[in-house]
């Protein structure tokens, strides 16, 4: 390095320990990236990655804003902005160039008008494909896999015992045979006798005390998933539904409107417990067909 | 002065019955005597009547204890959440008020007031890892979170963080289902389905974090946190270095 | 070397005049003024480590089962896309990085948008003849929450699989066609299996493309119009006052994206993401898990806490239901974004001011803006907060209940109460003179005749 100030740091009022500075996180940014390349050669670890490119990357950019502050000239200046609209020349030529060939044009409404028919039902035509992006909703969110006789089976497809669950327990079920329906997915509670408060027409609904419910939430469709056995609530992690189930599961807290649909539950011969039948009104979140 | 000696003949009768069971204890290495029994009910008749009654037959400030088995007694005792400060409020782990041989014998006197479930053993360190995960996905999470770090259910209950927590411990808490918590039992989930459970949550005490440090396992929420604070933050003061303030 | 190169492009494209032009073009270089730098910046690493990660990451559905590193999940099945993610973060060298500096920067770039936007819309920036300008911008907002959105999805974990379901749910809400939307979007009933490849689309190419697109049309639309300044000694609307672009400019520019870059790279090493491996991977057909604490990325979360704090209404008529989720999933938004864009018509209809301004305003010599600005940011900051209401109920032990009672009362009353405090303090320091955040150095007190104080910079 020189000994004394350069053309460069008189004309940037700069010194030599200046230059040196830069010097300095350039020499820190080059053995970064070198120990950058050991570490990945080394087999990778992802904080000694994170931190050394974080020393690389950052003393480049000390480096350089020093150069820019320090290094360069004290650079202030004031430049005219010009007008932006464009003079009145400059935009008569324009509505001249636009006048000049206007006639063949404005003269030929009928074709501009087929034009723009011609157009516009293309454009509609080619909005069409977009139907085979999916399939028409009909009934399907109105039922679900469910059906009358259906075993309730576990998460690993276990049939569910009328003793398989303790008092105060809570496991989430599914038809079997069609656990990957994707609509069907139920909570089954068992409470103590005689707690439950059936609605009317569904007294037979939850035999010894078992009673079933949707678990897709009715407000926007998350699994509703917490259980709390003491005050008998069917709690949703995501907004904070609350369900009573003692109550049909009618919603006691949160921004869902409506209760948890209930599944029909019988018991059969052998002690397992099976569905009755599908939910009676559509599973999860409101749409505009909902009655 | 009559308290005063009260006190004292309870004292003495106290370490008295200690210093038995203790022997007995040492003498049999490790199951419940009817030592421990009688040594229970004297603590149990001075430390727990006054809300569960003289015979664990409940009072209106605590539940009967008849039934509820060894578990039970052995969960709340040895996480400390019994004695309870405030029978209105959810019982909260704390540091247990007993020795590991008074809760010994607390727990032989309340599971022998009627059958209840027994402290699980589980073999937890040959569980299925995977299969514990999904269980726990599935079961657990939605109350104690991904990464059991606990949450807030309804009405100022807490699922607590799963951290503290030791395997037998997990393992009661699964079978007996304490307060607010669901029960599951050995019909629900049979012993390898447990095992599988609590090796998974032992896992969770001290999880893979290969990306750096975890925030507090809470989500979005600390890494929003830590984009704006750290990640901005160093920016506008590099902004600030670089440009002018006028 | 260089000058050689530079004639033999000349010769064939000709652009002598604009390259000086453009060498000696002048920026203002106050800090703020770099906050948009910030965020494009934050853009190009996406880009960068996005490309990457686009080598490795399987868009797709199908189930395979897991035979990688991590043993808590050996053996499990779940979808390919998400298996990829989990080999890109234990397999792949340097792969977990890169995946996080990507998060990060998504995260770190809309938080620098919104700073840049409050810049912008404090000092009235967006006055004639940037209003266009100012519409690019919002787009360009948009455009990046969505596509933060399906970036966050693609990775199919159980967090962001139930945002996917909650964001099916709220198409479903949309009245008459929301179902139609929702079927051909997703394809089909939830869970349809298609929207992993969709989003993979959306956020790979069809957004990127668009917000390319639109940044380019941004910083065209400054270049040609200049950029706009404080005012101060010497400066006026027809000039402006900075630096040139080259050396100084350019270089300080440079410098920022260095700085930029690595502190997204401390983050990706230091600072542990969204670890997928946690939530485990999401199971739309059995749907049966969701993890306490749910909440989407902080950009989204002003949504998250408006669905939370929504009460239990929902209009029903004639055989028909407008859901609940569409008046804070649905309207809400619109609404935000209606107004952001409409804002610089808007205002100049209620301050009768038209003119085109190239001088900024400071925010206290604008006390209705700026006091409608903060109320703004008080609303949708209340709207975040409420979106962790369970994590904070239980860090402070209050009930989620109590707590999102309070939220929803706050989130009318705090704007309204921040509006007048606001213009309150506004008009005060327009009037003083005094500045926002240092003391007066050597002021004076003075009397009026009608017996008041006031105080006097020196």
């Amino acid at each position: 390095m020189a000994a004394g100030p350069t053309d460069a740091d008189e004309q940037a009022g700069s010194t030599p320990g200046d230059e040196r500075a830069v010097a300095c996180f350039l020499v820190v940014a080059t053995m970064a990236a070198l120990g950058l390349a050991v570490v990945y050669i080394a087999g990778g670890q992802a904080q000694a990655e994170g931190l050394l490119l974080f020393v690389a990357l950052g003393s480049i950019g000390v480096g350089l804003v020093l150069w820019a502050k320090r290094l360069l000239p004290e650079q202030e200046v004031t430049d005219e902005r010009g007008s932006l609209p464009s003079g009145e020349e400059d935009l008569a030529a324009v509505d001249e160039a636009i006048d000049e060939h206007e006639v063949f044009f404005t003269q030929r409404r009928l074709l501009l008008g087929l034009l723009t028919a011609a157009g516009g039902a293309l454009g509609l035509a080619a909005l069409f494909p977009i139907r085979s992006l999916g399939p028409s909703p009909g009934r399907s969110l109105a039922t679900t896999a469910w059906s009358g006789g259906d075993r309730l089976v576990d998460e690993e497809g276990r049939p569910v015992r009328v003793d398989t669950l303790s008092v105060g327990g809570i496991l989430t079920v599914f038809p079997e045979g069609k656990e990957q329906a994707g609509d069907s997915q139920a909570v089954l509670i068992r409470v103590e006798d005689g707690l439950l408060r059936p609605r009317r027409g569904r007294e037979t609904w939850s035999p010894e005390g078992h009673v079933a419910y949707s678990k897709i939430c009715t407000h926007v469709g998350c699994p509703v998933g917490l259980y709390q056995q003491t005050t008998h609530e069917l709690l949703c992690p995501c907004h904070q539904s609350t369900f009573d189930v003692l109550d049909g599961a009618r919603p006691l807290f949160g921004p869902a409107t409506r209760s948890l649909p209930q599944l029909p539950l019988s018991i059969d011969p052998e002690g397992f417990l099976r569905a009755d039948g599908d939910f009676e009104e559509p599973v999860g979140p409101g749409y505009w067909n909902r009655a | 002065m009559k308290a005063g000696l009260r006190a004292g003949a309870m004292a003495a009768v106290l370490l008295g019955s200690q210093a038995v069971a203790l022997v007995a204890a040492t003498a049999q290495g490790g199951r419940p005597t009817a030592g421990d029994v009688r040594a229970g009910r004297e603590l149990y008749q001075v430390a727990c009547s006054s809300c569960h009654g003289l015979e664990g037959e409940g009072t209106d400030q605590g539940p009967t204890l008849i039934g509820v088995g060894a578990a039970s007694a052995d969960f709340y005792l040895s996480t400390g959440r019994m004695p309870l400060d405030n029978p209105g409020e959810q019982a909260q782990r704390g540091k247990p008020a007993y020795s590991p041989l008074q809760i010994r014998q607390l727990v032989a006197y309340v599971s022998s007031l009627g059958p209840g479930p027994a402290i699980p053993t589980v073999d937890w360190e040959t569980g299925d890892l995977a299969e514990g995960n999904l269980l726990y996905a599935n079961n657990c999470a939605p109350c104690h979170s991904s990464a059991g770090a606990g949450g807030a259910l309804g009405h100022s209950t807490y699922a607590p963080s799963l951290g503290p927590a030791t395997p037998t411990q997990v393992a009661e808490a699964i079978r007996i289902g304490p307060g607010a918590m669901p029960r599951f039992g050995p019909e629900t989930f049979d012993e390898d389905q447990l095992a599988a459970i609590v090796r998974y949550v032992e896992y969770l005490d001290d999880p893979a974090d290969p990306g750096g440090h975890p925030l507090g396992r809470l989500g979005p929420i600390p890494e929003g946190f830590v984009a704006w604070v750290v990640g901005l933050g160093l920016l506008l003061v590099a902004c600030r270095w670089i440009g002018t303030r006028d | 070397m260089i000058r050689p190169l530079i004639r033999w492009v000349d010769r064939r494209l000709g652009a002598s005049q604009f390259t000086r032009t453009a060498l000696n073009k002048v920026f203002p270089d106050h800090w703020s003024f770099m906050l948009g730098e910030v965020a494009m910046y934050c853009l190009v690493i996406l880009i960068l480590t996005g490309v990457y990660l686009t080598f490795f990451f399987v868009p797709a559905s199908e189930e395979v089962v897991y035979r990688g590193p991590y043993e808590p999940l050996q053996g499990v099945e779940m979808s390919a896309a998400y298996a990829s993610a989990l080999d890109i973060s234990f397999d792949v060298r340097a792969g977990l990085v890169m995946r996080q500096m990507h998060h990060w920067a998504a995260l770190v770039f809309i938080a620098a948008l919104v700073l840049h936007l409050c810049r912008v819309f404090f000092t009235g920036a967006f006055r004639r003849p940037r209003e266009i300008n100012w519409m690019v911008g919002v787009t360009l907002l948009v455009l990046s929450i969505a596509n933060g959105f399906f970036g966050y999805s693609l990775l199919d974990d159980l967090l962001s699989g139930t945002g996917v379901r909650v964001g099916y749910s709220i198409a479903l809400s949309i009245p008459v066609f929301g179902t139609w939307l929702a079927f051909l979007f997703f394809g089909g009933e939830f869970p349809a299996t298609e929207f992993i490849t969709r989003f993979f689309v959306l956020h790979v190419l069809l957004l990127p493309a668009l917000i390319v697109g639109l940044l380019t049309a941004h910083l065209a639309i400054l270049w040609r119009q200049k950029h706009t300044q404080f005012r101060g000694t010497g400066r006026s609307e027809t000039t402006i006052t900075g630096s040139r672009l080259w050396p100084s400019y350019m270089l300080k520019s440079v410098a920022l994206f260095f700085l930029v870059s690595a502190v997204l790279a401390g983050l990706a090493g230091l600072a542990q993401i969204n670890p997928i491996w946690l939530y485990g991977p999401y199971d739309p057909a059995k749907a049966a898990a969701a993890t306490a604490g749910s909440q989407p990325d902080w950009y989204v979360g002003w949504l998250d806490g408006a669905l939370r704090l929504m009460p239990g209404w929902e209009v029903r008529a004639f055989d028909h239901t407008i859901a609940n989720p569409f008046f804070p999933g649905v309207l809400l938004p619109g609404l935000t974004f209606a107004g952001l864009y409409l804002w610089p018509f808007l205002e100049r209809r209620f301050s009768r001011d038209g003119e085109a301004h190239n001088l900024l305003d400071r925010p206290r010599d604008r006390p209705v803006r700026t006091a409608i600005g903060a109320a703004a940011l008080a609303f949708y900051t209340i709207l975040f907060v409420a979106g962790g209401n369970d994590v904070l109920a239980a860090l402070v032990q209050i009930a989620p209940e109590t707590i999102t009672n309070i939220f929803r009362v706050g989130v009318i009353v705090v704007p309204l109460a921040v509006f007048f405090l606001t213009r309150a303090i506004c008009r005060s320091l327009a009037r003083s003179g005094m500045h926002p955040t240092e003391d007066p150095v050597g002021g004076r007190i003075e009397r009026t005749p009608e017996g008041g104080y006031h105080s006097v910079p020196s």
